[in-house]
């Protein structure tokens, strides 16, 4: 019996920071921005060896998931291989081993012949790898908490539509999430973040971009503090300058994303002339993505 | 629908009124709440306030409310200096009821003896160490408690142009400004005060519209946040509560009607802004009085018209209670803005 699945990967996060849920509880939590372009696909086959294996062999979580999924649907003991193709790049904060994760959790499930709800997809994928991003909800924008694999909060839809602008400050440094020591946040951010997250709300409700950009760039902003980026002032200057709607960046990783206002006729412009002064300045991986239909604008 | 894992998290929940096509008001049954909440929350979190530990604060406003219900819920002694000149026998009553040992200090001069109200929390610290100070006008947790009523904001309004608000610890409205300014950069803020309170420069007097203002500067008023200033009169705020009453079926102290007098000017001015408006507390507490025919005859000078639109002053000073001005205070210091003479007693 075989299956195959696939997940898609994400351009870091929208907002991050600590979050009450509904008992009053703070949790270190996240709204992650969906990319579509990106994906991770994994084909696993059931075989009789007693053994499991993956290839590359180096994708050690991805088989840990595996391994949690066949218990969970009753196969503790089955063997099989895993082989996973993936074009998400690894340690940019792309979200490429939470794609893994979540690409072989749906595969094992499709072998057996069924499917798991994302709630179930999200705790197995934080069994695997301690912290998961919010992929096995695919772009269902809401508020997730990243250690624990819990929801804290579904926004009721999709992100609104805008253009992507994404970028590297440096191609070479490469981070393992896990190595990065939590953020310590002050009683004022964490007040804030529940400022930040009233936004998202409204954002994804009202379909409104500009709040997201908003919320994005404050958001950004407090990350900054904790996790200096390099570039971040001369990011900002050029997103104040060329009027986007906001910055957003990932918060364990090196991506920067522009969001930019696909309703405006001079996008196109805007994305030519953002991306000549990036790469001026040194920036790497320039491009841009239209999110959730922002259709009619072509790729670079 | 859920129910709130506390009573209290929903009882400190505003219920948002539409006052216009361009104006959302916040009315709160107890704002004080939110702040006494999270101050007691984090003293609790921290360890500076311990199980059955005695609470003291100089208040009989509706902070020392907030305070009394919240101590009597989660077993806490408390005790709440006031002064004659500040406090009415029902509301000591319903304090009492809720087991706070209220202390009222003769107030000779009728400046509410704020200084003797200090020297006697003070000395009862020393006297009984482990004793917690919730110290509102200087806490941060009390503006920091408000990101909450900024959120309700954001979620009810998306985009806000303008926060109007009364100031009395400067809590309530530097507090949801800080976070509301971080996220809308050209936010307006109007700071709603009264004739005689000291906290915008008139020179300390009776405040005849109590609950509102100040007669010390509390270290929560941000002044460097605030773009105008309105001092109303209390006669002013009676009418616009009464009008609130008969035209939304809103039912509010004189506080809230003198903010909602501000913030509807506001939003007539600059029709293509959005306003947030914080009204504070409800009507039920001023029924014998801001709402009783009799009580307000007896009231020199009403019946008076109800003013329309404020004055505005290039002379920071007080007026008649049935007066409304306004400055443009630019967002500056106190100390920046040019201050009348108020001459030499």
């Amino acid at each position: 019996m075989s299956g195959e699945a696939h997940a898609i990967g994400h351009h870091g996060e929208l907002i991050q920071g600590v979050f009450e849920d509904d008992e009053g509880y703070l949790h270190r939590g996240l709204v992650t921005l969906p990319l579509h372009n990106l994906r991770s696909t994994v084909h696993f086959v059931l075989d009789d060896s007693k053994n499991l294996t993956v290839e590359p062999p180096d994708r050690a979580k991805a088989l840990r998931s595996a391994h949690l999924a066949l218990a969970q649907l009753g196969h503790p003991a089955a063997g099989g291989h895993l082989s996973v193709r993936s074009d998400i790049p690894i340690g940019h904060g792309y979200g490429s081993s939470t794609a893994d994760v979540v690409a072989s959790i749906r595969a094992v499930a499709a072998a057996l012949g069924t499917r798991l709800p994302p709630s179930s997809i999200s705790r197995l994928a934080v069994a695997a790898e301690t912290a998961a991003d919010a992929t096995g909800f695919e772009t269902e924008a809401l508020l997730f908490a990243q250690r624990e694999g819990e929801v804290l909060e579904h926004f009721g839809g999709s992100l609104p539509p805008f253009i992507l602008l994404g970028f590297k400050a440096d191609g070479s440094s490469i981070i393992n999430t896990l190595d990065l020591p939590p953020a310590r946040y002050d009683l004022e951010e964490i007040q804030q973040f529940r400022v930040l997250r009233g936004m998202l709300a409204r954002a994804v409700q009202h379909q409104d971009p500009h709040l997201l950009g908003r919320a994005a760039t404050l958001s950004a902003c407090i990350s900054q503090r904790h996790f200096p980026k390099p570039g971040f002032d001369l990011v900002t200057d050029i997103a104040d300058r060329h009027e986007a709607l906001g910055l957003q960046v990932a918060h364990s990783g090196t991506l920067y994303g522009l969001l930019l206002d696909a309703q405006s006729s001079s996008v196109a412009q805007s994305v030519r002339a953002i991306s000549t002064e990036l790469e001026n300045a040194g920036f790497q991986d320039i491009g841009a993505f239209p999110i959730n239909g922002a259709g009619g604008f072509h790729v670079r | 629908m859920s129910v709130e894992v506390d009573f209290f998290r929903a009882l400190e929940r505003p219920r948002l009124a539409g006052l216009g096509p361009n104006i959302v008001a916040a009315a709160f049954p107890l704002m004080k709440l939110m702040p006494a909440r999270f101050i007691l929350d984090q003293a609790e979190k921290s360890g500076e306030l311990e199980p059955g530990a005695r609470i003291i604060e100089t208040t009989s406003g509706t902070f020392g409310m907030a305070i009394a219900l919240l101590a009597a819920a989660r077993s806490y002694r408390l005790t709440l200096v006031t002064a004659t000149t500040l406090i009415d026998a029902p509301y000591k009553s319903r304090l009492e009821r809720l087991g706070a040992n209220v202390v009222v200090l003769k107030d000779e001069k009728g400046d509410g003896t704020q200084a003797g109200r200090l020297a006697y929390l003070r000395q009862s610290m020393e006297d009984e160490p482990g004793t917690f100070w919730t110290h509102q006008y200087d806490n941060p947790g009390n503006w920091l408690s408000y990101a909450r009523l900024a959120e309700l904001f954001v979620r009810a309004m998306g985009q806000i142009d303008w926060l109007v608000g009364c100031i009395g610890t400067g809590g309530s409205l530097c507090g949801t400004g800080t976070f509301l300014r971080q996220l809308y950069p050209h936010l307006k803020i109007a700071a709603v005060d009264t004739h005689h309170s000291v906290l915008f420069g008139h020179p300390v007097g009776k405040r005849m519209l109590r609950g509102l203002g100040n007669s010390v500067i509390p270290a929560n008023v941000r002044h460097h946040l605030v773009d105008e200033v309105h001092w109303v009169g209390a006669y002013a705020a009676y009418h616009f509560a009464h009008a609130l009453l008969r035209h939304h079926g809103i039912f509010m102290g004189p506080t809230s009607g003198a903010a909602g007098l501000v913030g509807s000017w506001i939003a007539r001015v600059h029709p293509a802004a959005t306003v947030a408006v914080i009204m504070p507390d409800e009507g039920f507490r001023h029924a014998d009085t801001v709402y009783n025919e009799r009580w307000l005859a007896s009231l020199p000078g009403w019946p008076c018209e109800a003013v329309q639109e404020p004055e505005t002053l290039s002379v920071i000073a007080p007026r008649e209670e049935w007066e409304w001005t306004r400055f443009e205070w630019g967002r500056a210091q106190l100390a920046d803005v040019n201050k009348p003479s108020y001459g030499t007693d």
